[in-house]
């Protein structure tokens, strides 16, 4: 409970009253502006200006100034005053006599001549009407419960005199009436109802009991009223007898209540009680001892006890809302703002509004109830640098962001916050992290975004968090020159690479990662920097950046190193692309990496440009040059290996200096192979297969040389043979005496492996005659073997053309089906004769012909060419006549 | 006098009415704010705005207690459905709805409908045992067996799920009959009227079973009786053809 909403200011004193008469008391009060009426058990009216002045304390005091006191002649209490401001009269209830006086002299109004007067007799009770049906501004509408029974009439009250509008009785006998419009409240004596004097409709409301306990019905607003219900209840009820608003619990002696939104306040003999509209909760109760009046009076509530007048001074809505934020009660504070919406104005509403919903969330925030205050946080559209400068350090020195005065949070910052309690600052943090992620990047954080950015950085940075590097790879705003000692400190010189990056200053981010990688500076997120680096350059498109760093990544590893250079993009767009000249240049003082890149380009990007090859074949001679000279032995396997890439660029690329590599080989006896290949480019097969058979006396190798010289060549089949005969001629024609034999042996394999290849013919004539038929069966039955193969597949083949060839012309005959028209008026194509009978024979093309020309035609011009190209036989045997009825209807 | 503001003016109005501590609050709490907790018996009344769609409702939670029944009549005018509530495990609770809460609703709309609602079956009712938590359906039984089929065995009140609980439960034939008997008071037809399976609830307001679909079937059920109301407070003299509607129950056939 407790929210402090109203305060008791005194309005009248008792001095001011009746002294120390005790007998006095206070029947009834008015008040109209600043005047207030005073009607005593003494028949006097008092008649005060009320004056509001501000109190030291910020609040209001009254001073109350006596104007004048009447007294009424009647001796009995005056038990009822009602002002009616427009016409200046008081309505006066005494001694069950109702009557005018006037407001300023307080003199009783005579009775207007020739009227009914103005005066009611017999009157229990009145009200007067809160929403007239009346447009005459200079009248009064009042409802009169007569102490006849069972009686409401309605008046209209002028300047001078009453008349009576409607009588209406009712089921029991009223004791207290209000009325709105043409609706009357009316407390019967054992119920509620409501009354609409004009139609005679009338709604029970609900059953009380007005002998037991005192009834209470007060119009509220707009055909809305407040009653005493059983229970200690405050029930609402409109004129349709319809409840809209829950019911407040008030107690069950109440004297009098009235509403001051959105409070119900509620008068017992001993306290106030103050429920709030919105949440039917007691918000306020304040002790007032001898309790009799309660009344509001155009919103101001005014209370008396027998002695005395109060005025109830509501607090301002902020300040209420601010007390019950200050004692953490959010809910409250936020259905109060919330009720009070309809009375402010929509801009301040939403100021004050947004205000609330942040320090509620800052209110949250400091209990740790992060869902709860992000939700707040959200809903009040709270400037996030709020939260983050909460937190030390998090925002940059260059932010121009202030806290909001006044404050919302009481708290200085994050230690202050959590009392030293280590715990509790890691939730915070982590909670700031969940948070900023979650407006990053959303329209309410714009303005803020490198506040955002940069504490979100630092918040990863600090707790070592997995998405620090995310953040940096994405679109950011962090701020370098804030964020890099941060970085620093924490050792995330990674991380503060990529920030360089994100900065467009890649030169200080290779700067930085290089010491790391060369173990400079310690930061363990990327084991694989070095790798990274050499990434890093190999799709760094500003080459400067790649010249001046590639040495160290080459130095450091040119395997990997030269991947900046080889993996980088060879697609078509080469433009921002390294020259590879440029880069051979750039590589010679790393001559592995040079080797590296240019096998890369010569044997995987296959450029057909002879330096690079003539550079690739000098290299690797000289590799394999170096390998035979090695003063250090070189490794078993090396040489060979060295020697096949050599061998295999020789062999396979055409574009390398023939004579250049010659050179370099002149004088060296190691590299006969070698030697045989470039002679075989240049296609000296003589001199290679002579380094071959003689020098190297490597007949396999030889053998094999005519078959890869060849395939080169675009008469493969051909050169081979003709390789193939030099060899076998180079293996018969001798040399040394003791080699004869081996020679022979070469020949015999030679023959009998590749029988086929030869022109057997030419091969018989040059065999010594002394070789057995036996050791050249394989040969001979190769020999023969291919010769018959040979000449049946060509008969094969021409089998299959001539059926396909047969194929077609059917096809094409089908294709264009037209009969063939024969008659007696057209003439053979051939002779030029007209045919006689249907025998024709149809040359391609639909022509007809005679048989007999076209088979003179035929062995004429077979006896010219071999091919078969016979026109096929079609005879058309249809009559005449059918064929003509035919094309009659094509 | 400043007029007080006026609140957003619900378009149509349901009222929970029934015994003292057949759980009513515990219902409406359970239905607003997803969570059972510990009540106090209600003064007076209270009632929740619910947004559903377009439209506001007030749902009215009324006090059970003897003192305040005077009130009920008054919660009760205008109201477009009426959630007549008891206790499973109490006979009595569900006898007082024709003894006292009944007569209360003389003062609702004509066509208002009218839910026969037995709070607590999570005591006897195992299906009601477990958390109807929306967001984790598969819990809550089979789909097959659909609440509002009436089941062909009542609840055996031969095995109560606690060995201490009370005797006298509330099967679902009672209920049914009483909704019988709430038409016949109310001299509506039973056969043009929602059927008491449709209308006829278990509800157990502890773990949530069924509290949904009371209130969703509801206010589904008086959506047409918001339309009115709008069509109402802007009626014209002119008769709109295109916005005729066939009253229903009545269909047109064919010839
Ligand atoms: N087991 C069980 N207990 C329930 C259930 N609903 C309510 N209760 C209990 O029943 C008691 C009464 O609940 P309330 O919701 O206050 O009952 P009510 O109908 O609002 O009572 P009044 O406000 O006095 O009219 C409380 O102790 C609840 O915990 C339920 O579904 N299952
Ligand atoms: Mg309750």
């Amino acid at each position: 409970m407790s929210v402090k909403a109203f305060e008791l200011v005194p309005a009248v004193e008792r001095d001011l009253l009746m002294g120390d008469k005790a007998r006095i008391n206070v029947e009834c009060i008015e008040c109209c502006g600043k005047h207030l009426y005073v009607g005593t058990n003494d028949c006097f009216i008092h008649h005060f200006l009320l004056e509001e002045v501000p109190s030291q304390k910020g609040g209001i005091k009254y001073s109350a100034q006596k104007l004048q006191q009447k007294y009424l002649g009647l001796k009995k209490p005056v038990a009822e005053l009602r002002a009616a401001s427009a016409l200046e009269r008081l309505i006066v209830l005494c001694d069950g006599v109702l009557f005018l006086v006037d407001m300023a002299t307080l003199e009783t109004v005579p009775s207007a001549t020739g009227s009914g007067g103005a005066k009611i007799k017999g009157v229990t009770s009145f009200c007067m009407n809160g929403n007239p049906v009346n447009t005459d501004p200079f009248c009064v509408e009042i409802a009169v419960i007569s102490s006849r029974r069972r009686t409401v009439q309605v008046y209209t009250v002028y300047e001078d005199r009453v008349q009576l509008v409607k009588e209406v009785t009712t089921a029991e006998q009223p004791s207290v009436v209000s009325l709105d419009g043409y609706f009357l409240c009316l407390a019967l004596a054992s119920q509620y109802m409501i009354l609409n004097y004009t139609t005679g409709a009338s709604q029970d409301l609900f059953p009380y009991n007005s002998e037991e306990r005192r009834p209470i019905v007060k119009r509220i607003g707009r055909e809305e009223f407040l009653l005493a219900a059983p229970g200690g209840l405050g029930m609402f009820a409109n004129a349709e007898g319809v409840s809209q608003r829950a019911p407040v619990n008030w107690s069950e002696s109440v004297i009098g209540a009235a509403v001051c939104f959105p409070y119900v306040v509620a008068l017992d003999q001993d306290f106030i009680s103050i429920h709030s509209m919105l949440d039917q909760q007691l918000k306020q109760s304040l002790a007032f001892r001898d309790g009799h009046i309660l009344q509001d009076f155009e919103g101001k509530v005014v209370l008396a006890s027998t002695k005395a007048v109060y005025v109830l001074v509501p607090l301002p809505l902020e300040q209420q809302i601010q007390d019950l934020l200050s004692g953490d009660r959010v809910e409250e504070a936020l259905v109060l703002t919330e009720g009070a919406q309809p009375n402010i104005p929509r801009d301040r509403f939403q100021i004050l509004h947004r205000r609330i919903l942040q320090q509620a969330g800052f209110i949250q925030f400091g209990q740790l109830q992060f869902q709860e205050a992000q939700e707040y946080f959200r809903k009040g559209e709270l400037d996030v640098r709020e939260l983050i400068s909460l937190y030390p350090l998090l925002l940059p020195p260059t932010s121009s962001f202030t806290r909001c005065h006044p404050p919302l949070h009481p708290f200085a910052d994050l230690n202050h916050l959590a009392q030293g309690d280590l715990e509790k600052v890691l939730r915070c943090k982590r909670f700031l992290i969940s948070y900023l992620g979650s407006v990053r990047g959303t329209e309410a954080s714009r303005a803020s975004r490198e506040e955002v950015d940069t504490a979100l950085l630092k918040l990863y940075a600090e707790q070592d968090h997995e998405s620090l590097l995310d953040l940096l790879a994405s679109d950011n705003t962090c701020l370098l020159a804030d964020s890099s000692p941060w970085l620093e400190k924490h050792s995330k010189f990674f991380a503060l690479g990529l920030l360089y990056r994100c900065n467009g200053q890649d030169s200080a981010a290779l700067q930085l990662w290089i010491r790391v990688a060369d173990g400079e500076l310690q930061d363990s997120t990327r084991p694989d920097l070095y790798e990274y680096i050499v990434d890093f350059l190999t799709f760094c498109p500003n080459l400067d950046l790649v010249w001046r760093y590639s040495d160290w990544a080459l130095k450091r590893d040119p395997k990997v190193g030269v991947q900046i250079f080889t993996k980088r993009s060879s697609g078509k767009d080469q433009s921002g692309q390294p020259m590879p000249d440029d880069v051979i240049t750039y590589l010679e003082k790393h001559s592995p990496a040079r080797l590296l890149y240019l096998e890369h380009l010569v044997l995987e990007r296959r450029i057909k440009k002879e330096k690079f090859h003539s550079l690739l074949a000098v290299l690797y001679l000289e590799q394999v040059l170096s390998l035979l000279e090695g003063a250090p032995p070189p490794a078993p396997g090396q040489l060979s290996l060295a020697r096949e890439r050599l061998q295999a660029l020789l062999r396979e690329s055409n574009l390398y200096r023939v004579q250049l590599l010659l050179g370099k080989m002149e004088g060296c006896d190691q590299l006969l192979l070698e030697r045989a290949t470039l002679h075989g480019k240049l296609e000296d097969h003589g001199k290679a297969l002579d380094i071959l058979v003689h020098q190297l006396q490597d007949y396999s190798s030889a053998e094999a040389y005519c078959l890869w010289a060849s395939s080169s060549s675009s008469q493969g089949a051909a050169c081979r043979q003709q390789l193939l005969h030099l060899l076998l001629d180079m293996y018969l024609g001798g040399g040394a005496e003791e080699r004869r034999g081996d020679l022979e042996m070469a020949a015999v394999d030679l023959l009998n492996r590749h029988g086929e290849r030869f022109d057997a013919v030419r091969v018989l004539s040059v065999l010594p005659e002394g070789w057995s038929l036996q050791l050249l069966k394989p040969f001979l039955g190769r020999a023969v073997r291919t010769s018959v193969h040979a000449s049946r597949t060509s008969r094969l083949a021409l089998g299959l053309s001539r059926a396909e060839n047969l194929q077609l012309l059917h096809d094409r005959l089908k294709e264009r089906k037209k009969p063939i028209l024969v008659s007696e008026k057209r003439g053979c194509h051939l002779c030029h004769n007209t045919f006689s009978c249907p025998d024709v024979v149809c040359l391609p093309g639909a022509v007809p012909v005679h048989t007999h020309c076209i088979a003179h035609r035929l062995s004429d011009s077979a006896l010219n060419t071999h091919a078969d190209s016979a026109p096929s036989k079609h005879v058309d045997s249809a009559p005449n006549k059918n064929s003509t009825q035919n094309s009659n209807h094509t | 006098m400043p007029e007080i503001s006026k609140m957003k003016k619900p378009d149509v109005k349901v009222v929970i009415l029934g015994d003292m501590n057949v759980g009513k609050t515990s219902l409406l709490h359970r239905y607003t704010e997803r969570k059972f907790r510990d009540t106090i018996s209600t003064v007076g009344g209270a009632f929740y705005l619910k947004q559903w769609g377009p439209y506001n409702i007030s749902i009215w939670d009324t006090a059970g207690r003897e003192q305040f029944h005077g009130l009920g009549s008054m919660y009760c005018r205008g109201a477009a459905a009426v959630i007549l509530t008891y206790d499973v495990t109490s006979w009595q609770s569900l006898a007082e709805l024709e003894e006292r809460f009944l007569s209360l609703t003389d003062t609702a709309n004509h066509d208002c409908i009218y839910a026969i609602v037995g709070n607590k079956a999570d005591l006897t009712d195992p299906r009601a045992q477990l958390p109807a938590d929306p967001q984790s359906p598969a819990e809550g039984g089979e789909p097959g067996t659909g609440p509002r089929v009436p089941s062909a065995c009542p609840t055996p009140p031969a095995s109560p799920l606690s060995p201490g609980s009370p005797p006298q439960q509330v099967g679902r034939e009672e209920a049914a009959a009483l909704y019988g008997r709430v038409l016949r008071y109310k001299g509506l037809d039973e056969g043009s009227s929602l059927p008491a399976d449709r209308m006829c609830f278990e509800t157990s307001a502890r773990t949530g079973y069924n509290v949904d679909l009371l209130f969703e079937t509801l206010f589904d059920l008086v959506l047409p009786s918001i339309l009115r109301k709008r069509t109402e407070n802007q009626r014209s003299p002119t008769v709109d053809l295109e916005d005729y509607c066939e009253p229903p129950g009545r269909r047109r056939g064919c010839c």
